[in-house]
């Protein structure tokens, strides 16, 4: 996935380097951190029960939580880039909310393992979908159009779900849709990953091939079609595949919160920058940030706590810590 | 056949027009200014040219008409330079003059050294050698200007509108930016038209001016040949009172200026 | 300013009590009382000639004070006669204490409870007063009871009905502890002593048979497996693992001291490694899919297949139910079906339903 075309400033590429040192570091803690005492001896020693754990379990976790916070860093990147809003999040256009209001929909009328995934998954696309169509309607297609859209359908969608929580059972439905919209990953094995993992991955890649048209996009737009960008297209498309990558993302494990909006801020508060370096490096930092929140939401208590309170818990101050760096440096 | 021929333009927001049915034409190598009062529909005209807004009649260069291209082919052949560039998020200087191969590059390709190399040479001519890794969002708003002419630059099309690209330049560079225009639209089989505030720096640089008032054609000026009391009496719609002197430098270049007439 | 008006209450209702005097009655004055704040319907009443009910044969004798979960002291001036129960748990006690008949009004989603089919069909009819989340005031206003019965959750509904003139119990009976007061409150209140003793008789026997049965036996370690997902389970605070404990099993989750159910990770299903996975009644999974799930391919319990869903055919009796002990009686015979039988268990559940709810479990 790195791309060797494009040269790295030296900043951004130490940057890299370090995050990428950090992420291995923990990725490798995250495989020996968890609730079976796996042990590196017996794994040598070939216990099966211990290589089944090792890999259908704790390994996909981890890829999981690598994974899954690259993707979301990546994504809102890309969000925060084409909206030229700093606020911007999955959110803005509708993704989580509709993934929550389609794994509520799952958790009530469908049964089966992958039925809330793959009816979260529909969720987050139906928002989206919904929303560029709205958007569709105005003709002059300027990107405040599509945020009002999705504030529409991220307010539609918040209904829907309300409505569907109304009608839950509070032991119950209720209980496992206020878990889902928490967010963990202690569901996720290697039997349940595969599909969404493929499709991330490949996303990833689109938007990394795609990554100076994402910068184009951030310009006006009068001043994109000038200089030769098929905005409307463009912008749909880019929108559409970061999409799928947090859907991809956000079905396995539910809503986490804090990653896709810090990391690309951290990213360019290091390095200062919007180049495809930057944008390594934002999902680099969601990377660790999920890897490590993970780590401690399965190993601080004796159950298993919603991951987005340890997002939150270290990405604040690492945030503010990087805001208070940037105006001394000022 | 003209170079640029703009036929009928009309153009507006909502159902409000705000230029109606406009027509001129220019010529290759030659430099079009604009004149008119605030809200006279300068920047409408400019923006309906390059087709960021939906627009009745026609513009054609060079026999292709513009409406019929696709974006990527406008942007080879038109170059447009907003008030101010819409650019809002950290990006160096050097980033945002490659945006402008842009139209030369596939979907996923990336701008190859030569073209690296162009764009440090654009920067360079407009001045802003050295400032190649600085951020964009931290130039001052005439260096902005000045690198997003160097984008234009780069992107070596045949026509290049501006919108007032002097108002945030302070007096040096406002020189320097016009004929930097002027050489460039001069080099080859091109032309530029521009927008303007300052009537007397219209005056000196451009060959043929467009005034515009209401959202109509006042008339053309064209500086060098017409006598200076037709081109006071039509500058006189737009500016109040005024009067126009030919003054000479020390090299006895010829300059025109403009005074104000009434009363303060 | 609230505060004050409390307080004042407060003074109101020690002084009032203060020239009553001598009722003999242990008249506490909890915080709780005072935030109901119902003063017209407490300090109205002097009349404190109430005997206690527990002295000889168990009839209620009006008006009686009764004090309710949320601490309230509510006293009933006579046997009410026209019933609402807001929360399925009092419904089913109502039906238990023979007053379905006296019930106008009952929790919404009626129909989803098996019990009521089985027991008091009528009742899915009643006119529904909302659920624990939406209450329908004024629906249950315009029925006229005599008496609400109300989760604690719906508290804040109580001083609009005693407005009204309607008076309220506010139940929580989220633990054995809890259940058994409520029963002795309900009874009280509706003059049903009698058989509130006899059921609550039913499981104190059968909780002594079971004690004597399991002592000495081993103790197989179970899994219990909550409603929302596999994944969510009951720590050592918790009614079920309490129901775990009686019918002669060790609850693997025991660890854990939380007082609600909690998530927990694959990894620690198999670390724990339970003999028995024991899914909740009202589990949204089958044991079909557990004993297919490929992360526990290696548990005890899926490897010789014991894994078993608590039944859901007339009530949930992994809850704090009045019928609960028979969800112990159940997993007695599923971990030890050698100390009692299919046959001794069926038996048992059948007295239960036969005596209580008029109906036989094994044929319905």
């Amino acid at each position: 996935m790195k791309p060797s075309t494009i040269s790295l400033t030296a900043k951004a590429k130490y940057y890299c380097a370090a995050g990428a040192t950090i992420l291995i570091a923990l990725a490798v803690a995250g495989l020996f951190v968890g609730k079976y005492p796996l042990s590196l001896e017996k794994l040598l020693a070939g216990d099966p029960m211990h290589w089944r754990v090792f890999l259908t379990l704790r390994l996909s976790r981890t890829v999981v939580g690598v994974v899954g916070g690259f993707a979301l860093g990546v994504a809102g990147f890309v969000y925060q880039t084409v909206f030229r809003n700093p606020l911007a999040s999955p959110d803005i256009i509708g993704v989580s909310s509709g993934a929550s209001a389609g794994a509520a929909a799952g958790i009530l009328f469908l049964s089966g393992s992958m039925a809330v995934t793959v009816s979260a998954f529909a969720g987050a696309l139906l928002a989206v979908v919904f929303a560029l169509a709205l958007s569709g309607l105005d003709r002059s297609g300027k990107n405040s159009t599509i945020v009002l859209a999705g504030i529409a359908v991220h307010s539609l969608a918040q209904t829907a779900l309300m409505c569907l929580k109304l009608t839950a059972d509070p032991e119950r439905e209720l209980a496992s849709i206020e878990y889902w919209i928490m967010g963990s990953l202690n569901g996720i094995s290697v039997y349940s990953i595969g599909g969404n993992l493929i499709l991330c991955v490949v996303c990833l890649g689109i938007l990394f091939l795609l990554h100076r048209q994402v910068i184009l996009l951030s310009a006006e737009e009068g001043e994109a079609r000038m200089l030769g960008v098929n905005v409307g297209a463009l912008r749909l498309a880019v929108l559409l595949v970061a999409t799928l990558v947090v859907a991809s993302v956000v079905s396995l494990s539910g809503l986490i919160s804090f990653v896709g909006l810090l990391a690309p801020h951290g990213a360019r508060l290091l390095t200062k920058h919007n180049r495809i370096g930057t944008m390594l490096l934002s999902g680099l930092t969601g990377s660790v940030l999920l890897c490590g929140a993970d780590i401690l939401a399965r190993s601080v208590a004796a159950t298993e706590l919603p991951v987005s309170i340890f997002t939150s818990i270290l990405g604040a101050p690492f945030l503010i810590f990087l805001i208070v760096r940037g105006r001394k440096q000022l | 056949m003209s170079y640029l021929s703009v036929n009928a333009v009309t153009a507006g927001y909502g159902r409000q027009n705000v230029i109606e049915r406009i027509s001129f034409d220019l010529e290759s190598g030659h430099l079009m200014g604009i004149i008119g009062a605030n809200g006279s529909g300068k920047t409408t005209l400019l923006k309906a040219l390059c087709g960021i807004l939906p627009h009745g009649g026609t513009c054609s260069l060079e026999g292709a008409v513009l409406e019929n291209l696709s974006a990527r082919q406008m942007a080879r052949l038109v170059s447009y330079i907003p008030q101010r560039s819409g650019i809002a998020i950290d990006i160096s200087a050097l980033d945002v003059v490659l945006m402008g191969f842009n139209p030369y590059l596939g979907l996923l390709e990336h701008p190859t050294r030569k073209m690296k190399e162009a764009a440090m040479e654009a920067l360079t001519r407009v001045g802003l050698a050295g400032k190649e890794e600085t951020n964009y969002l931290h130039l001052s708003e005439g260096q902005k200007q000045l690198c997003i002419l160097a984008r234009t630059l780069v992107s070596d099309s045949r026509l290049l509108l501006l919108d007032e690209p002097e108002s945030a330049l302070d007096f040096r560079y406002r020189h320097q930016m016009l004929s930097l225009l002027r050489s460039w639209v001069a080099a080859g089989n091109r032309s530029a038209v521009v927008t303007l505030h300052d009537p007397a720096l219209a005056l000196n640089f451009c060959d043929r001016l467009l005034l515009l008032a209401d959202g109509g054609v006042l008339g053309i000026i064209e500086p060098k040949t017409d006598p200076l009391d037709k081109m006071e009496q039509m500058l006189n719609h737009v500016y109040g009172d005024i009067s126009l002197q030919r003054c000479y430098n020390r090299r006895g270049e010829e300059q025109i200026v403009m005074l104000r007439e009434d009363a303060l | 300013m609230k505060k004050l008006i409390s307080l004042l209450l407060v003074l109101t209702m020690l002084l009032t009590l203060a020239a009553c005097g001598q009722t003999g009655k242990n008249e506490e004055v909890t915080p709780a009382a005072t935030e109901a704040a119902a003063p017209e319907t407490e300090a109205a009443v002097p009349e404190t000639e109430a005997a206690l009910p527990e002295t000889e044969a168990p009839v209620t004798h009006y008006p009686v004070t009764v004090t309710d979960h949320a601490g309230r002291e509510v006293v009933i001036e006579e046997e009410p006669q026209k019933l609402v129960s807001g929360y399925y748990i009092s419904t089913s006690l109502l039906i238990a204490l023979d007053l379905d008949e006296k019930l106008v009004g009952i929790e919404a989603k009626a129909n989803k409870r098996a019990i009521y089919a089985l027991a008091a069909p009528e009742l899915i009819d009643l006119p529904n007063v909302g659920t624990a989340k939406e209450f329908d005031l004024e629906g249950c206003a315009a029925l006229e009871p005599d008496l609400v019965i109300l989760p604690i959750k719906l508290k804040g509904a109580v001083e609009t009905l005693e407005g009204l003139g309607i008076d309220v119990l506010l139940v929580n009976p989220e633990n054995q502890e809890l259940l058994t007061g409520m029963i002795h409150m309900i009874a009280a209140a509706t003059n049903t002593e009698e058989k509130a003793a006899a059921l609550l008789g039913f499981t104190m026997e059968q909780e002594t048979m079971l004690r004597a049965a399991m002592s000495g036996a081993e103790t197989p370690s179970v899994y219990l497996a909550g409603n929302s997902s596999l994944l969510s389970t009951a720590g050592n605070a918790m009614y079920q693992s309490d129901m775990i404990r009686l019918a002669g099993g060790a609850n693997v989750a025991a660890e854990i001291e939380d007082t609600y159910w909690v998530e927990i990770d694959y990894e620690q299903l198999l670390t724990w490694n339970p003999d028995y996975i024991i899914l909740a009644s009202d589990a949204t999974y089958t044991v079909e899919d557990v004993l297919a799930d490929p992360n526990l391919a290696d548990c005890a319990a899926v490897v010789n297949g014991n894994v078993y869903q608590l039944p859901n055919k007339a009530e949930a009796w992994d809850s704090p139910v009045p019928s609960g002990i028979l969800g112990a009686l159940w997993l007695a015979n599923v971990l030890h079906g050698d100390l009692l039988t299919d046959a001794d268990c069926a038996d048992r559940i059948d007295e239960y339903y036969e005596t209580f709810y008029d109906f036989t479990y094994s044929e319905s």
